[in-house]
């Protein structure tokens, strides 16, 4: 089946990409790796006017150590030469995330900046053109009402990034350019609740890059799906730590694909920030969770399964980061 | 708004083709229809499958599926229709006769491409580079060991001479 209609382009530099995009009268959508977008323009959930080609501009493959310890990272870096970068060397948690990622296949062809911006996922949308007429538009194609979820009155689409949460846990920031400048934003602020407008790039930005804190001491990563390869994640927890033994202060736990926003859960670390981490103090920690992460949904999996999965990889992860 | 033709460029196994494409094909359409080259098949057509797996410039395991045309304008790709040379079957595809490892056949090319990138990525792959290299391409008729079999023993250096009587044809 041929892809939807549009014009394709690819300038030659970020200043031509820029200009393009803010310029364009149309929908345009960014195209790096491809393999969310045309998966998505197959199943006509992307009808854009312009395919707007990123992929291969110099200025998004950069990967550099910076002065004060921090490492950039090209957006338009592809996952599967990431996975053995040198300067990552010393991230094994966000390595396990690159490597989490569906298949060597996709990882030769997707990128970082592709991850992070991964259309949200929904049982209902995700479907075929055809399939979807069957019952007609969603919030997520023009219409205010969600087939998936009766009661929702904004898109709960859930964020399926399996990158976003280890670099959460890292507290990386983001680079966005566009003709007026570049804006860094933290990730812990880049997504937003809404599936729709999953994230707080204009439609005139292009995301340049990512920067990498000075890495924690100890960090933790699990994805837990159905089969390991090829797939995306009933959920995934990325949790990091400075200290030693039960000793630890900078917490961060991340959940991710269990929600449209990655979720950052902060009361749960301040638990454990205060009491370290001995069995009492993981088991109160992981008494929080549920509360922390508000309302969840029964998409793909129950919200029951969801909460239960929940507190049982913040035990195993925080487990893991003790004996680190 | 209809999207304009582009000429475009593709140097596939060695040999360069110049061609109108339009935006909607992907490179598993234009290496099928205009190309014409069918070995490399269509399976899901979403990222599952791997079954048009092919190996881009580096000799990496790629969908092209999932990829528009115009995305690979002057750029060099090999499909299954390239491991083949002078007449002469490459070591790989020995291996898979010798090893018995196609079934219906549909996925062989995929799987193929997919272990060819796995012979070029590494000189001595180990059982987790192998699982790894071949988590995203499927067979339905259920082969993967026999398929992982041939893949190490063309992988495996105390194989050289078979290897090379392998690439002799015999």
């Amino acid at each position: 089946m041929l892809l939807p209609e549009h014009e394709f382009s690819k300038p030659a530099s970020l200043r031509d990409s820029l200009t393009e995009l803010a310029e364009a009268g149309g929908e345009v959508k960014l195209l790096a790796g491809g393999t969310d977008v045309v998966f998505n323009m197959r199943g006509r959930l992307f009808r854009p006017d312009v395919l707007l080609s990123i992929r291969d501009l110099p200025e998004l493959q950069e990967v550099e150590q910076l002065a004060d310890g921090a490492v950039s990272l090209g957006a338009g870096c592809r996952l599967s030469e990431l996975e053995r970068h040198a300067l990552l060397k010393g991230y094994p948690g966000l390595i396990a995330g690159l490597r989490a990622v569906a298949s060597r296949h996709v990882r030769n062809m997707a990128t970082l900046g592709g991850n992070l911006n991964l259309d949200t996922r929904c049982w209902y949308a995700n479907q075929t053109a055809e399939w979807r007429a069957a019952k007609g538009p969603c919030l997520k194609t023009g219409m205010e009402v969600c087939h998936a979820i009766k009661s929702a009155d904004i898109c709960v689409a859930l964020n399926a990034s399996d990158i976003a949460p280890a670099l959460l846990a890292l507290d990386a920031s983001v680079v966005l350019a566009s003709l007026n400048g570049e804006r860094t934003v933290k990730l812990a602020d880049y997504y937003t609740d809404d599936g729709v407008q999953h994230t707080v790039r204009r439609p005139d930005e292009i995301m340049t890059r990512v920067l990498l804190p000075k890495n924690s001491d100890r960090m933790a990563y699990i994805k837990e799906t159905a089969r390991k390869g090829n797939d995306f994640a009933y959920a995934t927890i990325a949790a990091s730590a400075d200290g030693h033994g039960n000793q630890c202060s900078r917490v961060r736990i991340v959940l991710g694909s269990l929600t449209t926003r990655p979720a950052l859960l902060l009361k749960t670390a301040a638990v454990l920030v205060e009491h370290g981490l001995d069995d009492t103090t993981i088991k109160a920690a992981v008494g929080e969770v549920r509360d922390e992460l508000g309302a969840l949904t029964n998409l793909y999996t129950p919200a029951a399964y969801k909460g239960r999965i929940a507190r049982a990889l913040v035990r195993e992860a925080l487990q893991q980061l003790r004996e680190q | 708004m209809a999207g304009k033709r582009q000429l475009m460029t593709l140097t596939v196994n060695g040999d360069d083709y110049e061609m109108l494409v339009s935006p909607r094909q992907t490179l598993l359409d234009v290496i099928r229809d205009q190309v014409g080259l069918t070995g490399t098949k269509e399976g899901c057509t979403t990222g599952s499958c791997g079954v048009c797996t092919i190996n881009n410039d580096r000799g990496e395991a790629v969908l092209s599926c999932l990829t528009p045309a115009l995305e690979w304008q002057g750029k060099s790709i090999t499909t299954i229709e390239g491991l083949e040379v002078n007449g002469k079957l490459d070591a790989l595809q020995n291996a898979f006769l010798d090893y018995g490892a196609v079934q219906c056949g549909f996925c062989t090319p995929g799987v193929l491409m997919s272990a060819k990138a796995v012979i070029n990525a590494f000189d001595h792959p180990g059982e987790e580079d192998i699982n790894d290299g071949m988590a995203g391409v499927l067979c339905r008729c259920t082969g993967h060991i026999k398929v992982k079999e041939a893949i190490r023993n063309v992988a495996d250096s105390s194989n050289e001479t078979q290897r090379e009587r392998r690439d002799d044809g015999q």
